[in-house]
This record gives C-alpha cells, structure tokens and sequence, in this order.
C-alpha cells in the first residue's frame, strides 16, 4: 500500500497503553501477582452477570449488547487467589505498592497527581470480572512525552486490576482464569496529539521504555497491551484493542487510515448510484432444494435463510478495504457479533455450492436486479433475524462513511469488528473502597533506562551494546542489586544477559532460575567458591532442578570448588608430562598446556589461577 | 455551587469539567468527568466555575419513576414480595458513600426482570432499614403483614430481608405464625447495585420456592459459590456463618431442608415439612422483649451479669455441654430465683447442651437453668421472647421443639 499524505487526510490518533506490574501482591487483595496453568485449579465456579445502571441512572449501550446473550462464566480459582477475586469478599484497601509505581510513572509522564483518587467500578460484563466491573482510579492528568516529530500530550494515567484471563469458551459461555484477575494495571492515554503512524510507534516505544524503568513492570507476552485511537478528517473515532506487539502499531495506524479511505470512496461510490439497503426478508425457500453445504445444515437443523438487499452496492461488498478484507467481510463481521458463521454475498455468488439459478431467485425474491447486491444469513431461526439485522444496519453505515466502533487487532494488521465504543456511563463509584489522597513527593523518580544505558557505560565500563541489553533487559533489578551487593558490573552483566541467552538457545529451561539462584551463583563466584568457567553448568543443573540450591547444584555439577593446591597439583602433572615441549618451546608451549591443564580440571578451577599457576610452573622448567 | 451542576474546576493548572457530586469529606469536591471517573480536588486550591445549574438530579438518578408492567395472569400463582430493606434493593448513598437501602418491592421487579412471568406479585413494604437495625416490634410488624397477605390470598410470601439478621426474624416468624403457604426469605450477600449481585438468583429461587409445596418460614439463599442453586433452610436452624460470601447460610446440625435448582426451577426437599394446606393460618405476635443472650467467655467479668437482674428470661451461650465459670453460678441461681427464665445453649453451635455430665452442668440444673436442647442460641432467644408471651410454661417450652428449632435427634448427616 503506498504511503498517505497524513497531514491532507486529517490524520489524529492516539494511545492508550496497558502495563501490568510487578508487584509483590494484587491491588485490592493480599495474592501473590503470579500466573498459573488452569490445570492447577482447585476449585471452579459459575456465575452469571446482570448489568446494572450508573449512578447517574444510565445504562451502557456497549454493557447492553454484550449481555442480550445470557451466558454462563465458570471460573478457575488457585491456592494462589483468595475470595476477593471471587467476588465473595469485599476488596482490601488499594496495595501501596501499586500506588508508588504509578506515581513513579506519573512523575515520568510529567503529569498531575490528583489531590483524592477515586476508586470507579467501570461496568464489563463480559465475564472477565467476576463482580461485573473492573476496579479503576484516575491518579494522574495531563502529561507529556517528546518524541522527533514533537511532543504528545498524556491525557491521564489510571491504575486499576486486570481483567480474569479467558481459558476457552464453553457450551454455554466463556472459561476465565482467576490467576491474572486483580493484578495490578496501569492504562495511559495519550492525548490525540499524534500526526503519523511511526509517530504513533515512537510514543508507544517511548512510554513503554519509561514503564520499564520503574523495574517494576512484568514482562513478557500479555503484559503489556497497546490500543489505538484513529481517525482522519473525513472519517471516524475507531479504537483498536489488543495490539500486541509494538512494530505493530504503525502498520495499524497505515491500514486503518487505508481502510477509512476506503470506506470513504464507497459512500461516495454508493452516494452516486443513489445506492440504499432495502427491507430484511425470510428468503428460505429459494434455497429448499439448495446443494450448499453451509445454507443445507443451517435448514437441516431448523434455520431459516434471510436477507437484505441492497441497491446499488453491486461490486462494493466485493471490494478490498484492507489487505485480503472486502466491505463484505466487515458485514460478515457483524453477523458473526450476533451468533452466525457469516454472510454471502452476491460479489462473491455464485459459490460455494449456491447455483447461478439461485442466485437469480434470489434476486427475484428481494425485488433487486443489477447493479444491485444482496447478502444472506444461514443460521438458526432468532440468529439469522438478528444477524441479518446487524448487516442490513453495517451496510446502512457504509452510505454514511465510516462508523465509530471498537476493533481487534489482528495479527497482520488488519482489525475486526468487536462492538460499538463504549460510552462514559459505565462508571460508578466503588464504595467498599475509600478514596486516598496519593502524595507524589513520598516518591523517588526512577532512572531512565537511556540514562541507565549510559551510567552503565561510564561507570561500570560495560560495552554500549551489553549496557543497553542489561537496561533494557528484564534482569536489570536483578544486575543493579548484584552491583550493589559487591559483584563485579562486567561479570554480573555478562552472566545475566549472554550467558543465559546461550543456555536459552541450548533449550536450558532458564525461565526456572529464581533471582535467588542467579544471585547465589554469582556471589558464589565473586568469592571463589566456584569458577567462572563453571557458571553455565552450575545454572543448567539449577535449571533442571530449580529445588536446588545453589550450592547443592555445584556439588550436583561435580564443579565442588578446587584449592590452589589441587591446581598446582593438576598442573605440575601436565607439566612434568610434557617435559620435552616446556624445554624446548618455554613459554611457548603455554597455550597447548593450559588447555590440557582445564581439561584435566575440567572447569572446576578458574582459569585465571590455573594460567598464573602454570606460568609459574613454566618459568621454573626453563 | 450545588451538587449536580455542572462545573470547571481548576487546581495547580491542571483544568477539569464534569458534573459536580455530593463529597463524603468536607476537604475535597468530587467531580465526575466526562469519561465517568471521579475525581477529587481540594476544596481550598480550587477555582470553580458553574458552568450550567442542576444538570443532574443526583438524588433521584436512580428511581426512574417508571412503573412495572405487569399483567395479571389467572394461570399463575400470587406471591406477596414483602420488603425490609437490605442488600437485595439496595443502591449507593452519596452522603456516606456506603450502600443503603432505597427500593420498595416494585423497584425490586425493576430490578429483577427474571422474576416476570413466574407469578403474580403484591408488593409490600414493611421497613426500609439495614437488617443490623431490625426491632422486635419490626418481627411483629412483619408478621402482621404476611398474615394480612396471605388472608388476603397469597399463594407463598417472599420477605427480603437484610441477611445480617435474617435468621432471627425468620425464627420470630416462625414462631408467631401458623401458615398455610411458603413464607421464603431471601436477600443478597453482593449488593445489587453490581452485575455480580447474587440478588437475582436468590429472588427468582425464592419465588419459586414460595410457589412450592413447604408451607413453613424458608431462608432461600446461595447454595455454593456458584450461581446454580440456593439451598432452602428451615428458618429456626439457619446460621449465617460467613461475613461475605454467597453461601454463608448453612443449616446448622443437619443438611438444608430442600433446594430450587435455578436453570430447572425445581423445587426439591430432603426431609419431611408441612405440606401446603394442612395448617390453619393463625398468629400469635406477641413477645416478651426483656430478653438478653449473654455469651461466656473465660474470665468474663461477674458484674457483666448485674444488668441482668429483672430480665424476664436470660439465655446463656455457655462452653461445651453448657456451661459457664463456677463461680458465676451463683448469680444465676439469683436471677432463677428472682423469676428470671434462664436457659443454656452452646457456642459450639453444633450438638445439644447436657447438663448432666459434669459438677459444672448438674450444679447449673441445680440453680434452676433449662436446657435449650440443640436450639442456635439466637434463635432460643427469640424463641424464650415467644415462650414468655405465649406458652403456658416457657421452661417446658425451652426444653421442645415449637417451629423446627429443637432437634430431638442429632443426625447431621442428614
């Protein structure tokens, strides 16, 4: 797709960012912020959800849509949740914790922290709350990141608890995992400041190197999601959820302006031919001795065929929006919101078993001919009516342009329809909380990473390229407490990044080493209890039995630590068995010798005792 | 500057608009902005405009004034819903920020569309307090009201009722009243003013058990964590035995009597009950409220049981079998002989008291104390209120089963 002319078409976005933290417990219980797989439940339960009305007696039109269906939650609960997560206990005071993190990153965004933050219940029923809404409060407003094409307004931060995570869907409803639900999340919106799509990845990349330097964010897949806001002059508000990784984001921002241009010329195409979506209609008889596979099930099992026509769209539906994504796929994607498989089209007709004759029937059954299209659902009989409702409404949409709605990402950049945008009345006060008054002063502002990257450098003397891994990297508490603690910043660096990253690519399990692992093994070799040279097999046999402890591990190893006796010991044999070459070469034969010296040590010893060791023992001989 | 207007405020540069709400401290204004959040700015430092009077009427938002529709069915049974406030109609109270209850029983069909089509309804309301603020005068009230409901040609009666003090107000029921039909209590541990509330499971088992065949005074309530089921217990034997969650009530000494299956509707029991019909509908609403539960604990101070001398009855929750310090049996004995009806239960909860095991137990006999049997010591209390009243010999009566309350035989697995 060739590239916009951004500033002509009006483009604004924005970001909303999500960032988990890692604190030691969940924002309004005292459970661990762990993660779990469902196969460790120990108990379930189900529930259903009923919405309820704001405070200001007003119900949300997204809330609404979302609970026409009656569906059923079943929940996994751990020995690791309590019953705040399950909504049979009143949430705890706000975690203290996740309150300093997000002044932290407040005092990073430069903003305001309000004087009294408000703990809100923002209405979800879609099951991923048990108690019906997520826990929010507004701490800080009105911010500010730089980025190369100048600043980007941050509209306000907000801490609230994570949503449950979705295990699958059942017969009747959803399967959610209480282990994420309640940990605590903080959302930054960014104001719509934003001009271009690698503008939009910059400031995404920017707050999230801020995240990061708080040293208390998770990491890892899921921990941090971006939405995105975009719009162009002539277009529409459409929130993107669920971008997942950040090279994502100006590919995003390209096609949604992509597909707005698009939608665009359509309205105006469909404005020219005097295009309009007529009346839905019961067309189940064209298709009684139909051959398609799809409409054949959908009336074996009772169903119904319906359909709208629409006059003046032919070719439109069949037209690309997005890469491989038509007009019709958007209708389909509403149809598939109210419970059916999707739509045909007549764009794309006749196919998949439906006759040219029965496309004619068609036709002849909604009173359309050419230059008109028409589309049809297959399904149950109440899915189909709905169904073919909510497209006969999408394609009313397409003659106006582009509509507002929420979408997903998907993974190549293109988005789907999820629901309308949520509105402001989804929000009532959470009483079982009391408001607190947040005090940014009690908090220290973190160091940037890029400023890490540098003192990294400068004072430690680590190489640019392992400075900015270790800053940038998730172990970099881990490095900084080890600095602290006395170990050399080039080891500590070394081990923690490219030491690991090796055993990573030999398929050790490295995931299983605790900081605590990492830490004894360190101190361990800073105190000469154990080589360098046996670090990665000290850490491998951790990995594999992370019950060890360290020391235990070396013992495991067979790497039980080797005094300078013993080294003179190995190396005055090496020596003496190869008397002709010492007298002959001197130090010359250093190199030959000291690898059969370490050989024969097999990496018990350090190698820079075993080299002064043998020199000496060189030097002696010659 | 009025609750409900709409207002700009401006503090340390940062500008807000949105609707201005009542605050719980004199320190700070609460505004709502435009995306739903509250937030809070010091009263002092703030610069506020009132930007359009009395936007929202914030008192009212939530009564609608709308009416229930609701069609008289001759097919269905009628059901009284009878009111007293608690959690299941409950909303926000922005004073105190905490949640109150607002709703009379029309609002609670507002508020839960699934009892529709299930019977037809007469709304009641008998009180509109928490139920930690319930009276005995409120018992009588109550049950002068389901019994004017069910003369009246109720089929089955729903009391909500906050769950605090359900059991005792189910117990005083159950004593004052003979009743032809299901007199159900039900109420909400998770207010209803969330999505989660377990109001509307608790409601619509209610109305279903009420149109069943159990004519006595029910508790309906939360099963297990789930919204599956709600067990129904007999009002004279149900503990709330947990401070929040769904299933906190439990039969105490024994199975729940039945259960209503939420997706089934079906009503089924464990034991015998009182059949719909059999009994003739009567009250008997008096009480003798001069009536205390002392509860012993080791080292209790005597003067503890000053305050008790010229109490009609006393109902001690004793240790064990049932018993308290020997040193305060004594003053028992006073309070016997003065005319106090002194009856024992135990804070085990689970198993009768007996008396006649040890020195401690004989000697309390001795004094002059009844056994209380296996009767909860809340609901011998009220039970002891009833008997005062209305039983010819109120110790006799301590010691037999009047409503459900005493067990004869200790069979919990049952």
């Amino acid at each position: 797709m060739s590239e916009y002319d951004y500033e002509a078409l009006g483009l604004v976005a924005g970001l909303e960012i999500h960032q988990q933290l890692d604190t030691a417990t969940k924002l309004f219980c005292e459970c661990p912020t762990e993660r779990r797989e469902p196969e460790e439940t120990v108990r379930t339960f189900t529930r259903y959800l009923h919405p309820t009305k704001s405070e200001l007696g007003e119900l949300d039109e997204a809330a609404v849509e979302e609970s026409m269906v009656d569906r059923e939650f079943e929940y996994l609960a751990f020995d690791s949740t309590c019953l705040v997560e399950a909504d049979d206990e009143p949430p705890h005071r706000i975690d203290d914790e996740a309150l300093d993190v997000a002044l932290q990153i407040a005092e990073l965004l430069d903003m305001t922290v309000v004087d009294q933050a408000h703990v809100m219940r923002k209405i979800v029923v879609d099951g991923s709350n048990t108690s019906g809404f997520q826990r929010t409060a507004l701490v800080g407003q009105d911010g500010q990141i730089e980025t190369s094409e100048g600043p980007v307004g941050v509209e306000d931060l907000l801490l609230e608890e994570e949503s449950a995570g979705q295990v699958a869907g059942t017969e009747s409803g959803v399967r959610y995992s209480l282990d994420r639900l309640g940990i605590p999340l903080v959302e930054i919106g960014t104001k719509p400041d934003i001009r271009s799509p690698e503008q939009a990845r910059e400031a995404a990349e920017r707050i999230g190197m801020l995240l990061r330097s708080t040293g208390t964010v998770k990491r890892g897949l899921g921990t941090i999601r971006q939405d995105v806001n975009v719009s162009i002059a002539e277009g529409a508000r459409v929130e993107i959820k669920g971008v997942q990784a950040l090279d994502q984001i100006s590919e995003i921002v390209r096609l949604e302006v992509g597909r707005q241009v698009e939608l665009l010329d359509v309205a105006e195409t469909l404005r020219e031919r005097d295009a309009d979506v007529g009346a839905v209609r019961d067309v189940t008889s064209v298709f009684a001795d139909t051959d398609s596979g799809v409409v054949r099930g959908a009336l074996d099992a009772g169903g119904k065929v319906t359909a709208v026509p629409l006059y003046g769209f032919d070719g439109v539906v069949g037209r690309e929006i997005q890469p491989d994504r038509r007009l019709g796929t958007e209708l389909s994607d509403h149809a598939k919101r109210h419970g059916a498989g999707g739509i045909f089209h007549t764009d794309e007709l006749p196919a998949y078993g439906i006759t040219e004759a029965e496309v004619e029937a068609l036709y002849d059954a909604v009173d359309a001919g050419e230059g008109d299209a028409v589309a049809i659902v297959a399904a149950g009989a109440e899915t189909a009516e709905l169904a073919i409702d909510a497209v006969a409404d999408r394609a009313a949409g397409a003659l106006e342009g582009v509509p507002e709605e929420t979408r997903g990402a998907n993974e190549d950049g293109t988005t789907r329809y999820l629901r309308p945008l949520p509105g402001a009345a989804r929000m009532y006060p959470e009483t079982d909380v009391p408001p607190v008054e947040p005090n940014p002063s009690d908090v220290e502002t973190p160091e940037l990473l890029t400023e890490k990257v540098e003192r990294y450098q400068a004072e430690y003397g680590l190489d640019a390229g392992l400075a900015e891994q270790v800053a940038y990297g998730r172990r970099m508490p881990l490095f900084e407490q080890a600095v602290e603690e006395g170990i050399d910043a080039t080891f500590a660096a070394g081990t923690l990044e490219s030491t690991l990253t090796e055993l990573r690519r030999d398929d050790v399990p490295v995931e299983n080493l605790t900081d605590d692992h990492l830490l004894s093994v360190l101190h361990l070799v800073e105190d000469g209890d154990l080589a360098k040279e046996g670090v990665g097999d000290v850490l491998t046999t951790l990995a594999e039995s992370p019950g060890l402890t360290a020391e235990e591990a070396i013992e495991e190893a067979g790497l039980a630590g080797v005094g300078e006796e013993e080294v003179r010991e190995a190396v005055v044999d090496v020596v003496e068995r190869n008397e002709q070459q010492v007298k002959e070469q001197g130090m010359g034969a250093f190199s030959a010798l000291m690898g059969e010296a370490m050989g024969a040590l097999r990496g018990k010893a350090d190698g820079e005792v075993v080299s002064e060791v043998l020199r000496e023992e060189i030097g002696k001989r010659t | 500057m009025n609750v409900g207007d709409r207002v700009r405020v401006e503090r340390a540069g940062v500008t807000n608009e949105g609707v201005l709400l009542p605050s719980s401290t004199a320190d700070h204004l609460v505004v709502k902005l435009p995306g739903g959040y509250n937030v809070g700015v010091d009263r002092e430092d703030a610069d506020v405009e009132v930007l359009e009077s009395d936007v929202y009427d914030v008192e009212s938002a939530q009564a609608t004034g709308e009416t229930s529709e609701i069609e008289f069915d001759d097919d269905l049974p009628t059901v009284s819903l009878i009111s007293t406030g608690g959690t299941i109609a409950s909303t926000v109270d922005y004073r105190t920020g905490a949640v109150t209850a607002q709703f009379d029983a029309e609002d609670v069909l507002r508020a839960v569309p699934d009892l529709a089509g299930r019977a037809n309804y007469r709304g009641r309301v008998v009180a509109n307090i928490l139920s930690e603020n319930m009276t005995p005068d409120v018992w009588q009230e109550l049950a002068h009201a389901v019994h004017e409901e069910i003369e009246a040609g109720a089929d089955g009666v729903v009391v909500m009722h906050g769950t605090d003090t359900m059991q005792f107000t189910a117990s005083a029921l159950a004593l004052m009243l003979d009743t032809p039909v299901p007199i159900v209590f039900t109420g909400s541990q998770r207010s209803a003013d969330r999505p989660s509330s377990d109001n509307v499971m608790n409601a619509v088992c209610a109305v279903e058990a009420a149109k069943a065949d159990c004519a006595e005074v029910l508790v309906c309530m939360h099963e297990s964590e789930s919204d599956d089921a709600c067990a129904l217990h007999r009002g004279t034997r149900v503990r709330k035995n947990h401070t929040s969650r769904r299933d906190a009530f439990e039969t105490v000494g024994a199975k729940p009597l039945g259960r209503v299956a939420y997706e089934s509707e079906d009503v089924t029991f464990r034991r015998d009950y009182d059949t719909r019909g059999d009994t003739r509908l009567d009250i008997s609403p008096g009480l003798e409220t001069e009536v205390e539960l002392v509860k012993f604990v080791p080292g209790m101070d005597p003067a503890a049981l000053d305050y008790l001398s010229g109490k009609a009855g006393v109902v001690i929750e004793g240790t064990g079998l049932g018993h308290v310090d020997t040193d305060l049996i004594p003053r028992l004995e006073e309070l016997v002989d003065a005319g106090t009806t002194v009856a024992m239960t135990s804070q085990c909860l689970e198993g009768r008291v007996c008396d006649r095991v040890y020195d401690t137990g004989r000697d309390l006999l001795e004094a002059g104390v009844v056994e209380a049997g296996d009767t909860l010591p809340g609901t011998a209390t009220v039970k002891l209120m009833w008997a005062l009243a209305n039983a010819d010999d109120p110790e006799e009566a301590m010691g037999e089963s009047l409503a459900g309350e005493l067990q004869t035989r200790s069979v919990p697995w049952t």
